[in-house]
């Protein structure tokens, strides 16, 4: 129940939040909105957990503006955290949209909230729910925030099961109901957009007519904007610098940097083949094609704990089958590969689909009718439009990779630290001055490949060439 | 030789690094959370590349003795160096620190006199005027757990229906969290370790030494059965493929070289008595301990999960 209330408050926040400030930045113009249009995605690299330690404080010290605590103070974690998934997906669809059907409803007399809501929005949809799915199965997953809050979710209740009771079998029973609900709920999604076709449009690429706001509404776009980039981002990594300076003989954290870099830069390029086999395989595969497309999704609803058991269960029968010997250093690293293409191949598909959805259908038909083959189709047309989807799916890869924990923590070899397993144990040791600065470079690490990423969606634009 | 550590202190890799120094091994460790740790273990099996396994709380330690995956090791280095009550019978495992449960009061709210026992708790005075850690956590499931193992569950069971009826609001946050809590005046008392307390104390954030200029510690039960003590400790795997350095390594985590080192680093108290605790530990002075068999905590922390969760403390 505490799950789904907090999908609910928590992942409608940040749906909504998301697809607002994507519509703003896209499709109106008012004053900072080339800034905000990189700004608006930077909490993507805050982990939910690090927010949720970074809140706790600030509301502690009385420097939170708001107070976070309790089932509230976590579904305001995953508003401000996670609505830059709804932000970028929903942006990448505003951006390749008709400018003819934008034009026509202003021509016939639309106002800028009608336009809105009547064409802009449907036509995003699959953009906003890829988005959404996305948040709200991070939710489901997530163990960190829950926990710090006290609130009981189906994720605390694994580890429940897990830790209190010893009892990592019922723990597991408990993932598996966790899997079935996140299997429904993406059936659910993707039958509701499965009926409507959002292919093409027009084939006239000019630039987006922007709605000049005026008055009250240029400053409320402004504050809506400034206020989700202050809670989701600058509040906290100010707030982490600060404790970082106070703790001034920090560590030496360059080598785990450079293992997270490494770790991160290696996972997403495993992850992205995968997740690109699986989208393409869904498109041009019929049912078999589609399953695995759902199965694939599925993996980012469970607690990483609990995939990184699997990843070690499937060890032990290779074991058992004397296939392998022990989990040395590189076995080890294999696993934790094969664990985050598991976990984040969703977080890959959904880009790439939503991407390859809206290939024209004619444009595939042609192509067949010329002769070319499936793998010709898929190389020389598909990949290449959806090319900016993929960028985008690698870079978003990267950073969830960088800041996943717990699969990390126990596959990892020995003598091998990352940042968020540093961060993580000086947080669970209640240490946060020393663990500010691993969040902190968690946060700094994932800025480089959030702006390179948001750059990539305006250019993306074919119009805008 | 390889370790597998629930602990993530920097001081313990400055043990390590002084072991290495005295015996030529190189001690590479992998820190995780127990619970993992023991997973791994258990799928590992006689493949494990680990040696020792280092815990926090002796119902962890349990845990992974009942799993079959700690060997039984006893020499006269650890007999002499670790007191009876705080190392398993069998010699599975072996304590190196203790750390002890305390209730942390705001001076301003409450008189000491009125908190000298955790039975005081649950009071209905204090109705609405105490916060506590999840129950999830071991440290509680432990402190449950020494009370079913000295009272019966019975009584357990009333003490945590008690508690839990004088609750401020549900349990959330760390332990620090709740003593912060206490000094900012949204209860009166809570639980902690006692190490929390002294790191607000010695704190590089000046916000932090205020909280703790705040609150006063008790050490509970000095009159009746004593304070809940638990340990962290280490033992040796069942596949250890370096038994010898394994055995090593545990001697010179209860030697006198090791507790001296460790006891000003950590605000942990050294094993045993005849080694100086920190200055910020000597300054609260002795206190009597509660004498029951460590092994209890293990037997009983299941039993002490369902009771939480029957009450309510979740």
């Amino acid at each position: 129940m505490g799950t789904f209330m907090l999908m609910l408050v928590g992942g409608g926040g940040a749906v909504a939040c998301g697809a607002v400030a994507a519509w703003l930045v896209s499709l109106c113009q008012f004053p900072g909105r080339g800034m905000f249009e990189w700004l608006l995605a930077l909490p993507l690299a805050a982990p939910s957990y690090i927010l949720a330690y970074a809140y706790g404080a600030m509301t502690w010290a009385g420097a939170s503006p708001v107070v976070v605590q309790g089932f509230w103070g976590a579904a305001f974690i995953y508003t401000a955290g996670l609505y830059p998934y709804v932000y970028l997906s929903a942006r990448a669809a505003f951006a390749s949209q008709s400018a003819c059907a934008l034009e026509a409803a202003r021509t016939l007399g639309a106002s800028p909230w009608r336009m809105f809501t009547r064409i802009a929005l449907p036509l995003a949809r699959p953009g906003i729910a890829a988005g959404g799915a996305l948040a709200c199965m991070e939710i489901a997953a997530d163990y960190g925030a829950a926990q710090h809050f006290g609130v009981t979710t189906l994720s605390t209740a694994v580890f429940r099961a897990w830790y209190a009771h010893g009892a990592p079998g019922l723990a597991l029973q408990i993932s598996a109901v966790l899997l079935i609900a996140a299997t429904a709920f993406l059936v659910i999604e993707r039958r509701a957009r499965g009926r409507a076709a959002y292919a093409g449009g027009s084939t006239r690429w000019r630039p987006l007519p922007r709605v000049d706001l005026r008055g009250a509404s240029r400053f409320l776009a402004f504050a809506f904007c400034a206020a989700l980039v202050m809670f989701g981002a600058a509040l906290p990594l100010v707030w982490l610098a600060r404790l970082a300076l106070m703790h001034a003989n920090v560590e030496d954290i360059a080598q785990p940097f450079l293992n997270s870099v490494l770790l991160a830069g290696v996972g997403a390029v495993v992850t992205l083949l995968l997740a690109t086999a699986i989208a393409v395989a869904a498109r041009s595969a019929g049912g078999a094609g589609k399953f695995v497309l759902h199965a694939a999704g599925v993996g980012y609803a469970a607690p990483g704990a609990v995939i990184a058991m699997g990843a070690l269960g499937l060890f032990g029968l290779a074991r058992d089958a004397g296939i392998v010997g022990g989990l040395g250093a590189g076995l080890a690293l294999c696993a934790l590969i094969w664990t985050y293409a598991a976990r984040f191949a969703s977080a890959g598909v959904q880009p790439i689909d939503a991407g390859l959805t809206r290939l024209s259908k004619g444009l595939d038909a042609s192509a067949r009718i010329l002769g070319a083959g499936p793998w010709r189709r898929i190389l020389h047309i598909d990949l290449p439009i959806a090319a900016p989807s993929l960028i985008a799916a690698a870079l978003i890869l990267f950073v969830e990779i960088l800041k996943e924990l717990p699969a990390t923590l126990i596959l990892r070899p020995f003598n091998f630290d990352t940042l968020a397993v540093k961060a993580y144990a000086y947080a669970s040791d209640e240490r946060l001055l020393e663990a500010a600065a691993p969040s902190l470079l968690i946060f700094l690490a994932g800025l480089a490949p959030i702006f390179i990423l948001t750059r990539g969606i305006g250019r993306a634009r074919a119009g805008a060439r | 030789m390889n370790v597998y550590s629930a602990r993530h202190y920097d001081a313990d890799r400055r043990l390590y690094d002084a072991f290495e120094e005295a015996t030529g091994v190189e001690v590479r460790v992998l820190p995780a959370n127990a619970e993992q740790l023991l997973e791994r273990l258990r799928v590992e099996a006689e493949a494990t590349e680990a040696d020792v396994v280092v815990a926090a709380d002796a119902g962890n330690l349990w845990r992974i003795k009942e799993a079959g995956l700690l060997q039984n090791v006893t020499t006269s280095a650890l007999e002499q160096g670790v007191p009876q009550r705080l190392h398993d019978p069998d010699g599975a495992y072996w304590g190196f620190t203790k750390r002890a449960r305390v209730i942390i009061y705001r001076k301003d709210a409450i008189d000491p006199a009125a908190l000298s026992s955790f039975d005081d708790l649950t009071n209905p005075d204090l109705r609405g005027k105490i916060v506590m850690r999840s129950s999830t956590n071991t440290y509680q499931l432990s402190t449950l757990a020494s009370r079913i193992e000295r009272l019966g569950a019975a009584n357990a069971r009333a003490w945590a229906a008690g508690v839990r009826a004088n609750f401020a609001r549900d349990p959330q946050g760390s332990d620090t969290d709740q003593i912060k809590a206490v000094a900012a005046g949204e209860a009166v008392a809570t639980v902690c370790n006692h190490y929390y307390a002294i790191r607000l104390q010695n704190s590089a954030d000046p916000a932090d030494r205020a909280v703790a200029e705040k609150v006063g510690l008790i050490f509970p039960d000095q009159a009746g059965s004593g304070a809940h003590v638990n340990i962290s400790g280490a033992g040796v795997t069942a596949h250890a493929k370096r038994r010898d350095r394994a055995i090593m390594l545990l001697e010179y985590l209860v030697s006198d070289a090791a507790q001296t080192m460790l006891a000003p680093l950590n605000d942990e108290y050294p094993i045993r008595p005849s080694i100086a605790p920190s200055p910020a530990l000597a300054a609260l002075g002795a206190f009597r301990e509660e004498d029951i068999p460590l092994d209890a905590l293990g037997r009983h922390q299941a039993e002490a999960a369902s009771i939480f969760e029957e009450v309510g403390w979740r």
